[in-house]
């Protein structure tokens, strides 16, 4: 392209030469095509522009379906036939721990995307919300009647009337007391100490000597029994026919008699028969108010203290009652328990959940 | 086919005892665990040991169950404790390898478990929960107040989540005005609530230190803790939700730092309560993210604006609540005891406590210290609850009690004359809500007066029926006895005699306060002995039942115990009657003696 001419921009025709009139042409030029080739694109609908092709073209569909179709015969020989049913290489099991399997594979499923909703407190409603889950559950046995929560007698009140004050410090002393009985009462226990002097090593010879003497002394009275046997002749004296005689005679006569005797005394029960009778039912029912009396026992006995459960015995801690110069009245002067875990620890080895321990049993004695 | 045959080996047992039972150490080598995982695993799955019949291997061993051995080995916990135990062992040669690097970066990651599954398969339903709270809620009472020590094990952390649970707990209770019962006595304090219709005791430790004895194991302890910690984090949210609010409360930090939790937690509460009411609209217009961090910053600034002693405000509450939960009576009767009550507590008096059981019962309460709701000057306190022997300033228009008042209140529920528990005055005994004074047959004096209060109270609103028409009622409901059930009439005829019995006693004080006879106790117990000889010609009616006759030999042999039962527990009311009959002929005989030498 040259160089454009310099031209003066003064007059009104440099002027006009030096606008562009272009767009006007263009459209001119564009609207004269318009209206010789059947109206403008822009204004037409979209349907008279476009339109599905339903023609198939069937050739191409059934390449690629062919090609799809075609299986591999390695492939081939892999698939399973269908006529042929498979070899177990075992018994299967039963069906509950698929089904098992299945029920766990869904908790897990549920869980997760509950955790990532809640995840600030980590807490997620598991009763639901009408109080009860839907998964099925073990429960677990209640194993004590005793309840968690023991709740004090009116006497362990911090300011109980003087009756049932009165009461509660009884109790306290009566268990108090009993156990300086058993201790007064049991068995002298073996003294760790014994009385008397040390005995000297040459003293102790003599001892052992004194007791080997006696030992001597019974085997010689022994050896002397066995030679008096010894010596005693072997006589037998010969069974004679009238002896033999006699003896049956006298055994026959004894069969007779027992058995007149037990005729006697059969007749005599049978005299007395409604005694018996009475005597035998006065038995059983000692036996049954026995029993009775053993069955309510072990249940009063539960319901203090728990079955044995291990190697120490359960010992039940004090009761905690305010001594009689202790009663102030007045909460703020208060002299409260302050073992109240051991409380807990003793509760829960008297409900059974745990076996008690020596430890704890040793303490409340001393 | 039934059961599989399996080998057995020749020594075993295939049935009784010794198939049955296992010792401890058998059921450690069944599960391939330590003995800590062990005692951890049975408390956490709720196996406990057994007493079998034939004790095979001695008597000296604790005994499981083998179905409870198989409960705990096919549980996901155990494999977790044996993973939680192989990571502990990387931790350790780390550390005996002196990588001190690798021992922090593989604590920080060890692996935890949690309990949220075996609580679900321990309690199918949330009532089976409920019902299993008395020890979980005594146990972090407990540990709420214990201090921490490391020797022991006991860290900062769970005291303080111990004191959280606990607080919370009080909160609900306190806000649905659920608490029933509660006795002071020298172990702590008794509360009784009724959530659901289950009956929930527990016990809290009074304000003061706590002793750890050698003889309690600790680790047997954090253990129950743990799994208790769980537990009432999960009732605690199941109950919060039940009356639409948040669980992990969010609580204003400086009441926090105050210790004042509960007070925070109510106005939580309270908070939540204005936040629900106009969630609503803000729930129309849209529910982006950001609307809802403006939502809980509002509910923020509302918890720190609410002005807790305004009393229209409460009303306003009380209202809310009683329009979304449907009440019983008795909660309503609760709700309505301390109302229009302002109650003041001073320095000395157990306030965590009070400040649990005062709002209740329905009443406004407040202490004295920084973030307290109104101070000591306030004009509109009724009650200021002191605990010393003298009081210094007074104001008139309140009156000044000693803490027992509140607690009585609560167990007779009428507001008792407060002149018996004034400063500086031998408060009456305080009697334990939780006797049941007619089934052991003694009534305490105080008893008595309380009785008597509150059929006047009752009196009050309901006129008493004359005596003479009650008494031809009484003859026609005899005859009428032989038709109905003998045991429902026998109740009845209970009920009418105490309600006769009842109204004796209010006619005689209204004779004595004519007369101006002062010995009521006399009246009183001629009175229930007048009622202890009608009471027995109807039992001995029953004891003609021909059910009886039906009973099986067990049943009657039981029937016989209860009948001894019955007989033992008379015998020693008797007792205690003589007890105090020689009691009070001493005291007359004294004060006749000191007549007699003044004289």
């Amino acid at each position: 392209m040259g160089k454009k001419s310099k031209t003066s921009r003064k007059g009104k025709k440099a002027w006009r030469a030096n606008i562009s009139t272009e767009d006007i042409h263009d459209f001119f030029e564009k609207s004269t095509k318009d209206a010789l080739s059947g109206g403008s694109l822009t204004s037409a609908p979209t349907e008279s522009l476009f339109f599905i092709d339903k023609s198939q073209d069937l050739s191409v569909k059934k390449k690629i379906e062919k090609k799809r179709e075609k299986v591999l015969r390695v492939d081939s020989m892999l698939k399973k036939n269908p006529f042929v049913e498979a070899v177990p290489s075992s018994k299967q099991k039963s069906s509950k721990k698929k089904k098992k399997e299945a029920l766990n594979a869904k908790d897990v499923v549920q869980d997760v995307p509950k955790d990532e909703t809640v995840p600030d407190s980590g807490m997620v409603p598991i009763w639901g919300d009408g109080g009860q889950h839907s998964g099925k559950a073990r429960q677990v046995s209640k194993q004590s009647i005793i309840p968690a929560v023991e709740v004090e007698p009116p006497g362990c009140s911090y300011n109980p009337t003087f009756d049932s004050h009165q009461d509660s410090l009884a109790q306290a002393v009566a268990e108090e007391m009993q156990k300086a009985y058993k201790i007064e009462l049991g068995p002298q226990p073996v003294p760790l100490t014994v009385m008397g002097e040390v005995v000297d090593e040459d003293d102790k010879y003599f001892i052992e000597a004194d007791d080997g003497n006696d030992d001597q002394m019974d085997e010689e009275n022994l050896s002397e029994d066995d030679k008096a046997t010894e010596k005693r002749p072997l006589k037998t004296k010969r069974v004679t026919r009238v002896e033999l005689n006699k003896r049956a005679r006298r055994k026959e006569q004894q069969k007779k008699e027992a058995e007149a005797k037990k005729a006697v005394e059969f007749s005599k029960d049978i005299d007395n028969l409604p005694d018996i009778l009475q005597e035998i039912a006065k038995e059983d029912e000692e036996k049954q108010k026995r029993h009775l009396r053993k069955a309510i026992a072990k249940q009063e006995r539960l319901k203090a203290c728990p079955p044995r459960l291990g190697k120490y015995k359960f010992q039940p801690a004090p009761p905690q009652v305010l001594l009689s110069e202790e009663l102030t009245g007045s909460l703020r002067k208060l002299k409260g328990c302050a073992t109240l875990a051991r409380d807990r620890f003793k509760s829960l080895e008297k409900r059974g959940l745990i076996p008690p321990s020596a430890k704890s049993g040793r303490s409340v004695e001393s | 086919m039934g059961k599989p045959k399996h080998y057995r080996p020749p020594g075993k047992k295939k049935e009784g005892n010794a198939a049955r039972y296992v010792t401890r150490s058998q059921a450690i080598k069944i599960l391939q665990v330590s003995l800590s995982d062990f005692r951890k695993l049975c408390i956490h799955k709720g196996v406990f040991p057994r007493e079998p019949k034939k004790k095979v291997k001695g008597n000296h061993h604790t005994y499981y169950h083998l179905k409870d051995v198989m409960y705990i080995l096919h549980d996901p916990l155990l494999e977790k404790f044996r993973e939680i135990r192989a990571y502990q062992r990387k931790i350790k040669k780390a550390k005996a390898k002196k990588n001190d690097e690798l021992a922090k970066l593989l604590l920080s990651r060890a692996p935890s478990y949690r309990l949220d599954m075996v609580i679900r398969d321990r309690y199918p339903t949330f009532i089976d929960a409920l019902r299993d709270l008395d020890d979980p809620l005594t146990m972090v009472h407990l540990f709420a107040m214990l201090p921490a020590i490391d020797r022991l094990k006991i860290e900062v952390k769970r005291i303080h989540n111990c004191r959280r649970l606990c607080h919370e707990w009080q909160a609900y209770i306190s806000r649905t005005h659920k608490l029933r019962k509660v006795f002071v006595a020298v172990k702590g304090i008794y509360y009784q609530a009724e959530v659901d219709g289950q009956k929930i005791t527990w016990l809290a430790p009074h304000a003061r230190q706590q002793v750890l004895t050698d003889d309690v194991d600790f680790n047997v302890m954090l253990t129950f803790l743990e799994f208790y910690e769980a537990l009432l984090g999960f009732v605690n949210f199941q109950l919060y939700h039940s009356i639409n609010v948040k669980y992990p409360p969010i609580l204003d930090p400086r009441l926090e730092a105050l210790a004042a939790d509960l007070y925070a937690l109510s106005r939580y509460f309270d908070a939540n309560h204005r936040a629900a009411i106009q969630e609503p609209q803000v729930a129309g217009s849209s529910r982006s993210e950001q609307e809802q961090e403006e939502s809980d910053l509002r509910l923020a600034q509302l918890q720190h604006q609410l002005p807790a002693n305004e009393p229209g405000a409460l009303m306003h509450l009380v209202q809310d609540a009683s329009s979304e939960i449907e009440e019983d009576e008795t909660t309503r009767n609760c709700k309505n005891l301390f109302q229009n009550k302002k109650i003041f507590l001073s320095r000395e008096v157990p306030r965590e406590s009070l400040l649990f059981v005062i709002p209740a019962f329905g009443g406004i309460v407040s202490w004295e210290g920084d973030g307290a709701p109104f101070a000591e000057s306030d004009d509109s306190i009724t009650h200021q609850i002191v605990d010393r022997p003298t009081q210094g300033h007074v104001y008139l228009s309140r009156e000044y009690v000693q803490p027992q008042w509140v607690y009585d209140c609560i167990n007779a529920r009428i507001i008792l004359p407060t002149e018996p528990y004034m400063v500086g005055r031998d408060p009456p005994p305080h009697l334990s809500p939780f006797v049941d004074d007619e089934a052991e047959g003694y009534v305490p004096d105080y008893a008595k007066t309380i009785r008597q209060l509150q059929a006047a109270a009752k009196s009050d609103i309901q006129p008493l029926p004359g005596t003479g028409n009650d008494e031809l009622d009484n003859s026609q409901n005899m005859l009428a006895e032989g038709f109905i059930n003998r045991t429902e009439a026998m109740e009845a005829a209970e009920k009418k005699q105490e309600m006769m019995f009842l109204e004796k006693q209010y006619h005689n004080e209204l004779k004595m306060e004519l007369q101006g006879v002062s010995s009521i106790n006399k009246l009183n117990s001629e009175d229930t002995e007048s009622k202890e000889q009608s009471l027995p010609d109807v039992e001995e009616q029953s004891a003609e039942d021909p059910s009886r006759l039906m009973m099986s030999r067990k049943k009657r042999g039981l029937y016989k115990a209860i009948e001894m039962g019955k007989q033992q527990k008379k015998e020693r009311v008797e007792k205690l009657k003589e007890r105090k009959r020689n009691i009070e002929a001493a005291q007359k005989s004294e004060k006749k003696h000191k007549k007699a030498q003044v004289s």
